[in-house]
């Protein structure tokens, strides 16, 4: 048994996982469990939002260590289903190393970011119904429906060039509460606020919220801690963005 | 009445939306987004029931909190799958937009009970996913428990295998 081949492996997969959006607790009990059914005689694994350790030591009693950094994170569900399967199947039926990492490189190469149409509809759908939920008109809805298009487009845009999170996100904030007021002014019996509230769910850090409440109360404080920070900040620069486009187009009516 | 349906319907179109955006597909997108709807069902549902705000939330996410537990369990996936789609309807956009609003008018006693409530929704909403799940890792410490005892009474058979 390859012990290096096999850390190496059983980080990638965690790495994986946690930038598509998994809890601590789940990458490191996966991270556990692999080393474990392949016979590892101690796993040492540690990880937080941003780093990742682990400690294994061999049947001979040689101790491999190895690091990740994990730079930043978007979600894949299907990304993490399928890594969460290959997981499974490594612990039940431990095939060979070679196997298991063509399968994870399979898994890595079939799923790629989505496609612009996709994108596209994902914000039409959430700013368009939200709008409407939360009790705006159907001429409003139409309109956060198609300043939710223009937010899409920026966002493609800004992910091309890695900006700062919280900095792209007041950008963003700022821009699509700025169409929203512009709107408004222009055509009579619009009003803005809750075309605002559709586009703000869109940008509002609520998986971040979810994971990081998940993480404190199954024991990953520091993560979680982490995470929240996140969220919290995140919501600032929501607030700062919409307040910027209020306060440069003359304040509160 | 028709009222309800309708908002149930569109809290299931943004959860639909979110799902694509967090690329679920094949059935989990129906079941995740279906999540959604169940959630804002359910706090409707509570209406007539509960006065507090807070409790209203704080069950509806425990309803969908278990739902998603259950969910992931058949489909054999981690459960953000179901629970990140189905709790959107229940984030408070519309309470932290208003408190933005507040904030920038200068209205600071109305900006603090309005700050207030949106951070008592975001703990309900905590509070509903701490019980379930909680309760989901007590269950499944026991049953892994028992099922090791179960195993050590059949002599010869190893348990260092684990199922995820």
């Amino acid at each position: 048994m390859d012990t290096e081949a096999l850390l190496s492996l059983s980080l990638d997969i965690g790495e994986e996982m946690l930038l598509s959006g998994a809890e601590i607790h789940r990458v490191e009990d996966c991270i556990r469990r692999i080393c474990h059914a392949y016979e590892a005689k101690r796993i040492d694994v540690f990880s937080i939002t941003s780093v990742m350790i682990a400690t294994i030591e061999s049947p001979e009693g040689k101790s491999y260590t190895q690091t990740r950094r994990i730079a930043q994170s978007g979600t894949d569900l299907t990304k993490l289903h399928r890594l969460n399967c290959l997981s499974r199947t490594l612990c039940s039926s431990t095939p060979s190393l070679d196997f298991a990492r063509r399968e994870f490189q399979s898994i890595l190469s079939s799923c790629r970011p989505l496609a612009a149409p996709i994108f596209y509809l994902s914000y039409f759908l959430i700013a368009g119904s939200f709008t409407l939920f939360f009790g705006g008109t159907l001429l409003e809805s139409a309109f956060s429906a198609l300043i939710a298009m223009v937010l899409c487009l920026a966002v493609r845009l800004t992910g091309r060039v890695n900006f700062n999170p919280i900095l792209s996100k007041i950008m963003l904030t700022f821009l699509f509460s700025l169409l929203a007021i512009l709107c408004a002014r222009v055509l009579p019996g619009v009003a803005e606020d809750k075309i605002i509230i559709g586009n703000i769910m869109i940008v509002i850090p609520g998986i971040g919220l979810t994971n990081s409440l998940r993480d404190l109360f199954s024991g990953d404080l520091i993560s979680g801690l982490l995470r929240l920070c996140e969220s919290c900040i995140l919501a600032l620069a929501i607030a700062a963005g919409y307040s910027l486009a209020v306060l440069l187009t003359g304040g509160i009516a | 009445m028709r009222e309800a349906f309708f908002q149930i319907y569109l809290a299931f179109l943004g959860s639909l939306g979110f799902s694509i955006l967090f690329h679920i597909t094949s059935t989990r997108l129906f079941f995740a987004s279906f999540g959604g709807a169940i959630s804002w069902g359910v706090y409707l549902a509570l209406n007539p029931l509960f006065s507090s705000e807070a409790l209203r939330y704080f069950l509806a996410t425990a309803v969908i909190a278990l739902y998603a537990e259950i969910m992931a369990k058949i489909q054999k996936t981690p459960t953000t799958t179901y629970l990140v789609p189905s709790i959107i309807p229940l984030i408070p956009g519309s309470a932290l937009y208003s408190t933005m609003n507040y904030a920038l008018r200068g209205e600071w006693e109305a900006f603090s009970a309005e700050g207030l409530f949106t951070l008592q929704i975001a703990l309900s909403l905590a509070g509903g996913i701490l019980v379930v799940s909680s309760a989901t890792s007590v269950y499944k410490s026991l049953l892994h428990h028992f099922m090791k005892k179960a195993v050590q009474k059949k002599k010869g058979k190893k348990t260092g295998r684990y199922s995820l």
